[in-house]
């Protein structure tokens, strides 16, 4: 019945699979010359952008593996990470064990939110994606609740420094000195330049470990299989709640993680804009990494950081050189930004209702063969 | 809303009905709004000017809201992409500007230049929402998004040259907010307007938005209106009577963003200036969660629905403000608006719907 | 059963490195003073020279009336110092091991004092910095999505 595939039509569907990562690589292409950075200069703040996200798009990918989706609800952990990073750094503890400690404060937030997620998610099967975008939104307002009127009044913070001048609410900006790069500068390497920091590397790579690891677990294989068919999922026995619940939650908390390495690295917090940006972001990227919305693999994670960030970069010296005006830069990598996920999405409801179709067509042709077959 | 039964429900029956039929979030709502009525005059804010705001506010965003209408009659749930109407009526406006119109003429200029942007915007809006059945809202968003960052582009690029609207030191590349004095501001609201004391009602605004509602509401009652809405409840049972599922979709889309184009003319008429740039990023979560908040769902909503949600919603991001630091000196607003339409829209996200269409 | 205990043992296990953090991350400004100092009613003098060495490196020299700082993470400090009484005079090094008070952000250590032999209460003492004036910082963050920024 199937034939072997020309390699001509291989490749064809190889350009079509893998059209986002592609088109990327041609932008990034025309745009380094067209900038003028040195190469020196490029490395190093990819490196440094690497060592920042990965950690914050890898959380991305147990959910994906679930079949949730996008999980924009990763906001919540961002949030989580930055409220514990609010307490780290008003009780003065410095360096990394500030970070640990940030990590652990982390945690209970970041299940409590994630439990919350999915539970809501849950609720609105089928329309995931739009229902974590919502709870991103609404779990903000509920941050700013939290930070912007409790800390302070509320819910004690020492130093007057990181309040408000009105006396409670934290500040817009928390400045992270007595923290920032301390995991970056356990095992810097520089070399001619460019700064790696080895530590924040070694870390990722234990977290690319442990997801391999994950996905052989019975909780991962069970995942995967709640991804593939929930129904099916369900009648092998799986309680496909709970497991969609706990990819959440595990989500949530890598996100709590991620979002803390990313703020040591920065060395400030941006405390009501940070963790917004960063959702959007992350996603994009992994998605400019060639994952769709149902698969995604820690290779798109490292090709999605590097182009992502190139292009980031980039934008906005290569668009003052051709129209001469840097907003137009600013503007176009908002643009590709969203308009790499409004792509991706796309791709993907389309080929899920040509699986429908196609499974619609097999169903008919196999109807068929069995009328013939009676006949 | 409940039907008539053959024998007359009680009175707790008919409550209970209500009380289910509205939803707890609705009456929390309402409930807030109330309280915000009563607490006004009590914590010093002036009465009459809040109902005011609350009157003037309800008068810019209504026909926003009414936008929502056709797509979720047809089936396409809530229209999150809401910013492509809004930008053809920001070039639609923007164009009137240009080509030199003043006063009310410049608005129904308006209009007739928004309206090819809006049919162009809205059916390639159309054609793309009918080859992705099922996943409309997320990329309505993202479609959204990507055309209001991609017009933040074409704002600095297109030829606009009138002094008031382009940046003075470099001639060109339109200003973020363009005031419409001596155009159009307050057009509509000015029109007919009753000042009783401190009350001012903005008859003109009212009547448009009620033509623009009745007229709504007719087409959904004519042969056309409802085949839309058998589209989006039964969308077998209307390929089955020979309606073309796809045609009515992209009726409703065009018709939607039309009207969106319509509703930021009106917004920017009692607002008095037209917002680029990154203003209509946000434009749709508010009328989203209004017309959640009047009772719709993702696949029912009513021309009450607008007009309820419409009073709510902006009676509580109206009120809040002001009664709020009148009496605790803090101003959540912002925050408690946040939570209040996310929430709504949650609410509405998590409600069981009929089954899935094909 | 064995699940609960394990998870059980997980959080006792995270809350006990927690507290450990807590207590070796505790970051302390210390502040180094060559001030006169009357103490129950002896005055100790400060002497021509003082210089600081936390770590093998120079972190401060004071003459008389000046003050230094160094910060320091964990709740011991350990510094030396080179004291030179007259002018090109012998040197004088003494190294002393401090106990830090955990609920002191910046600590204020007369040498001076400290370095008579007195009980560390009469030459330790809290720093406490001068109430900064702010203006008022503009809007409140909106929602809206900002432009600028890094990543």
């Amino acid at each position: 019945m199937s034939k072997r595939p020309s390699s001509g039509r291989k490749a064809l569907s190889f350009l079509g699979a893998n059209s986002v990562p592609i088109m990327f690589i041609l932008i990034v292409g025309i745009c380094i010359p067209l900038s003028g950075f040195s190469p020196a200069f490029l490395l190093n703040e990819i490196i440094t952008r690497m060592g920042r996200n990965i950690f914050l798009i890898l959380s991305l990918l147990i959910p994906i593996m679930a079949g949730m989706g996008l999980n924009f609800g990763m906001t919540l952990g961002a949030m989580a990470g930055e409220i514990a990073l609010i307490f780290v750094s008003d009780w003065q503890i410095w360096g990394i064990p500030g970070i640990i400690l940030a990590m652990i404060l982390s945690i209970p937030i970041s299940v409590v939110l994630g439990i919350m997620c999915g539970k809501i998610l849950n609720a609105s099967r089928g329309r995931e994606m739009i229902t974590s975008y919502i709870i991103s939104f609404f779990t903000n307002g509920v941050y700013q609740l939290l930070v912007l009127y409790m800390m302070g009044s509320i819910i004690p913070i020492i130093h007057s420094s990181i309040k408000l001048p009105r006396g409670y609410g934290i500040r817009q900006t928390v400045g992270l000195l007595n923290m920032r790069q301390s995991l970056d500068n356990v095992l810097a390497l520089k070399i001619g330049g460019v700064k790696i920091p080895i530590m924040t590397f070694i870390v990722i790579a234990v977290m690319c470990l442990v997801i391999i690891w994950f996905r052989r677990t019975k909780l991962g294989q069970d995942m995967r299989a709640v991804g593939q068919d929930m129904e099916v999922a369900r009648d092998a026995g799986i309680n496909v709640e709970r497991t969609r619940i706990i990819s959440i939650v595990i989500s949530t908390v890598l996100a709590g993680f991620g979002m803390i390495i990313y703020l040591q690295n920065m060395g400030d917090m941006a405390t009501y804009s940070a963790h917004s940006q960063i959702g959007m972001f992350c996603i994009a990227a992994l998605l400019v990494g060639g994952a769709s919305v149902d698969r995604a693999s820690i290779g798109n994670v490292f090709l999605g950081v590097v182009l992502f960030h190139l292009m980031f970069i980039l934008a906005p010296t290569a668009g003052a050189k051709i129209t001469g005006d840097t907003m137009i830069g600013e503007y176009f990598r908002v643009f590709i930004s969203y308009g790499v996920i409004t792509v991706a999405l796309i791709m993907y409801e389309t080929k899920k209702r040509k699986e429908k179709a196609g499974m619609g067509q097999l169903l008919e042709a196999a109807q068929r063969e069995e009328e013939s077959a009676h006949a | 809303m409940s039907e008539m039964t053959s024998t007359r429900p009680s009175l707790g029956d008919r409550l209970r009905n209500l009380y289910f039929s509205f939803g707890l979030p609705r009456l929390i709502i309402a409930g807030m709004l109330v309280a915000l009525l009563i607490a006004a005059p009590l914590v010093g804010a002036n009465f009459w000017m809040q109902i005011t705001n609350v009157i003037n506010r309800f008068s810019w965003n209504g026909v926003l809201v009414l936008a929502m209408v056709p797509m979720v009659h047809s089936g396409c749930g809530l229209n999150f992409g809401l910013p492509l109407g809004i930008i053809s009526g920001l070039l639609g406006s923007t164009l009137s500007l240009e080509l030199g119109f003043t006063g009310p003429m410049s608005f129904l200029m308006a209009i007739v230049l928004s309206t090819p942007f809006a049919l162009i915007l809205g059916a390639g809006y159309g054609w793309l929402l009918n080859k992705i059945k099922g996943g409309e809202m997320m990329i309505a968003t993202y479609v959204g998004f990507s055309s209001v960052s991609f017009m933040c582009m074409m704002w600095l690029l297109l030829p606009y040259h009138k002094p008031d609207m382009v940046w003075g030191y470099a001639g060109t590349g339109l200003r973020t907010t363009i005031s419409l004095e001596g155009y159009y501001d307050q057009v509509l609201a000015k029109f007919l307007q009753i000042r009783i004391g401190d009350l001012v009602i903005p008859t003109g605004s009212l009547l448009f938005f009620a033509l623009l509602a009745f007229l709504m509401w007719a087409f959904l009652h004519t042969k056309t209106g409802t085949a839309m809405t058998a589209v989006g409840s039964n969308p077998t049972f209307a390929r089955a009577a020979g309606i073309n599922v796809d045609k009515m979709r992209m009726l409703s889309v065009v018709m939607s963003t039309w009207l969106a184009a319509i509703g930021i003319l009106v917004y920017q008429q009692g607002f008095g200036f037209i917002q680029l740039y990154m203003a209509p990023f946000n434009m749709a979560l508010p009328a989203v969660s209004a017309i959640l908040i009047g009772g719709a769902t993702v696949n029912k909503a009513s021309i009450m629905n607008v007009v309820i949600g419409t009073i709510l919603f902006q009676g509580i991001v109206t009120m809040t403000p002001t009664v709020m630091n009148n009496a605790i000196h803090m101003d959540i607003s912002e925050v408690l608006r946040m939570v209040v339409s996310n929430g709504m829209i949650l609410y509405a996200l998590t409600r069981k719907t009929e089954v899935r269409r094909a | 059963m064995r699940k609960t205990l394990f998870r059980v043992c997980t959080i006792v296990l995270l809350l006990v490195l927690a507290a450990v953090m807590l207590v070796i991350g505790r970051g302390h400004t210390i502040y180094f003073d060559n001030k006169n100092l009357e103490v129950d009613g002896q005055k100790y003098e400060a002497v021509r020279r003082i210089n600081v060495n936390v770590n093998g490196e120079q972190v401060a020299k004071l003459s008389k009336k000046e003050r230094g700082m160094a910060t320091c993470m964990g709740q011991s400090f350990q510094f030396e110092i080179e004291v030179i009484r007259e002018k090109n005079g012998p040197s004088e090094f003494l190294t002393f091991d401090l106990a830090l008070p955990y609920n002191m952000d910046g600590v204020v250590v007369n040498l001076p004092a400290m370095m008579a032999g007195l009980p560390q209460d009469k030459w330790m003492s809290e720093f406490i910095p001068a109430p900064v004036v702010e203006e008022e910082e503009e809007e409140l963050p909106t929602d809206e999505f900002d432009l600028g920024g890094d990543l």
